[in-house]
């Protein structure tokens, strides 16, 4: 039988929101759950509460055959004995200790020396912390908590604490080093670029609770709620009304528009009043009048509202009856002199529009 | 010069910095980390030598190490002796008596410790006594030695406290500060001139030297160092 940690806890904070979350983590090699959701969401909670720091007030963690928490019988294993390998967002490295002695610190045995070779760490073995980069202190963090060989990785958003370029460059590495390292993770994030980048599955937290949980590409492509859309990013979420339905499309109404779209996978739970989620980037712009035939279900006459730039893209914001945001590289925008106040249509096929249920 | 009662002060002062490092680390820790919400009794308990009157602290000690009470009666059984008017009597009193000056410090420094660190250390398997030693410990050394040093430079003028507890036997319960009391009271102005400024030069030394190795304790962090 595989083993996986299972946890299903309730802890409120004095003044706080109650947190409830409950999840499973396989615990094979090299698999990453990110936990993602907006700051204040109560992600950091449910990590503490994993790996021993934090007592919640209700519930169980499970891991493998161990009971590491459960409230019925008052079991608290100590973090000391659950063999997590935790790293706080600033890494909390000791700053009276060298980077050896730092990654010696919890090794039950000798110095694993090819540990800090394997880091990268060997020429800076005999400095302390504070003579160390952002990248190097995560380095060191990581090392640290391998050389005390823990089952299970626990990373608080590991990035945050680095500038943009150089955050960009690790989370490459740090995939690779979580993919050759074996050992499974569960990693914090507001990002949904780490997010994308990281994880292998993903649980979303808003507001305290867990509101789903899946393989990344599924969650980000297809939110439950519309606070889950809004989480992951979806750039536009109208509430809309459903018209008709038949043969696996429904056709809603938002505002004065009318859109075609593929129906939810399970159409027993949407009722009449629903959100719809569409990304910016599968919204087309035309000309109007341009009248080319194309296999998308939706144009839509519209006028845009505004136009802001966006690194190598600008952002379009449409207005159909109701605001609907495109996204356009440069060039584009350049070419068909897109300017504000000007007449288009904007073009979304069916399958690129999420309903969900409001 | 009075270099009895010098000597006895400085082994007084060193015995009692010693007994405050074994016993105010544990107890610093306890009003540092321990959750309990009356630990504010406790803590107000430790700081009272600040505020009391040594006469009225040292009453209290003869009174409690007296011949007839508990503590009396045990320590004569154990050892057959008398604590009033010894100089294990005026250790006890001088123990209690700077109390807050080696606690204090201690709590302040391990308060500072980032909670981080100390959860660091438990995740990475340590217990917590041992990472009190090797975590906490190492971060605190300043405020530990300055602890340290406070005692030893309040006990070594302490006046009132020694002279309800330990009276005046030379040699035995002598000590400094009151030899000055009583070369100044038999106006033999000169001795007491000489002591006094022994007293000062050891004074000033002492916290010199704290200043100096705070400084030097602080240069392994290499922010402060380069």
């Amino acid at each position: 039988m595989a083993s996986e940690l299972n946890v299903d806890i309730r802890k409120r904070h004095a003044g706080g929101p109650q947190i409830a979350a409950a999840l499973r983590v396989p615990l094979g090699a090299h698999f990453v759950m990110v936990l993602f959701g907006p700051s204040g969401a109560g992600k950091t909670t449910v990590l503490r509460a994993i790996a021993g720091l934090d007592r919640p007030d209700a519930g169980i963690i499970r891991c493998g055959d161990e009971i590491w928490y459960d409230a019925t019988t008052g079991v608290h294993m100590p973090p000391q004995k659950r063999r997590v390998g935790y790293l706080s967002q600033d890494y909390a490295l000791f700053p009276h200790l060298t980077v050896r002695r730092n990654v010696a610190y919890g090794a039950p045995a000798a110095m694993p020396g090819d540990l800090l070779a394997r880091f990268g760490l060997a020429n800076l073995a005999d400095r302390y912390p504070g003579q160390l980069s952002g990248g190097q202190l995560q380095r060191v963090a990581l090392a640290r908590a391998l050389a005390a060989e823990p089952r299970l990785l626990l990373l608080d958003e590991p990035l945050s604490a680095l500038d943009a370029p150089l955050r960009l460059r690790l989370r490459t590495d740090l995939r690779q080093l979580l993919e050759s390292v074996e050992v499974p993770a569960i990693l914090v994030t507001h990002d949904r670029t780490e997010a994308l980048a990281l994880g292998d599955s993903i649980a979303i937290m808003i507001g305290g609770r867990l509101r789903q949980a899946g393989p990344v590409e599924s969650v980000f492509d297809s939110p439950a709620d519309a606070d889950v859309a809004e989480a992951v990013g979806v750039e536009t979420i109208s509430p809309a009304r459903v018209i008709s339905r038949s043969a696996g499309l429904m056709t809603v109404e938002i505002g004065p528009a009318r859109l075609v779209a593929v129906d939810a996978d399970d159409p027993g739970e949407l009722r009449d009043q629903v959100f719809a989620c569409i990304r910016a980037e599968s919204v087309m712009i035309e000309r109007a009048g341009s009248a080319n035939l194309t296999s998308a279900r939706n144009h839509l006459p519209a006028r845009i509202a505004l136009v802001v730039a966006e690194g190598p893209l600008e952002r379009v914001v449409l207005d159909c009856g109701f605001k609907l945001t495109a996204m356009v590289t440069r060039q584009s925008a350049d070419e068909m002199r897109l300017r504000e106040g000007d007449q288009v249509v904007a073009v979304v096929k069916a399958t690129a529009i999420r309903i969900v249920r409001r | 010069m009075e270099w009895q009662a010098i000597w006895l002060s400085l082994r007084l002062s060193f015995w009692t910095t010693l007994i405050l490092l074994a016993l105010g680390l544990p107890a610093a820790h306890w009003l540092t980390y321990s959750p309990r919400r009356w630990k504010f009794l406790a803590e107000a308990l430790v700081a009272l030598p600040l505020v009391l009157p040594p006469t009225v602290l040292g009453f209290y000690i003869l009174v409690a190490i007296g011949p007839h009470s508990p503590a009396g009666r045990l320590y004569a059984t154990l050892t057959g002796g008398m604590l009033p008017f010894s100089f294990q009597g005026l250790l006890v009193a001088s123990v209690i008596y700077s109390l807050p000056f080696a606690v204090q410090p201690f709590a302040a420094s391990f308060a500072a410790v980032d909670r981080r660190l100390i959860e660091a250390s438990w995740c990475l398997g340590i217990s917590r006594p041992a990472t009190f030693f090797r975590v906490i410990v190492p971060l605190s050394i300043p405020g530990i030695v300055t602890g340290m040093i406070l005692s030893f430079a309040h006990t070594l003028g302490e006046f009132g406290v020694v002279l309800m507890v330990g009276g005046n036997l030379p040699g035995v319960t002598r000590t400094v500060s009151i030899a000055i009391y009583d070369d100044a009271q038999a106006l033999d102005y000169t001795a007491a001139w000489h002591t006094s400024l022994l007293l000062l030069g050891i004074s000033f030394a002492v916290l010199a030297a704290t200043y100096g190795l705070r400084r030097k304790a602080w240069a392994v962090w290499p922010a402060y160092g380069q």
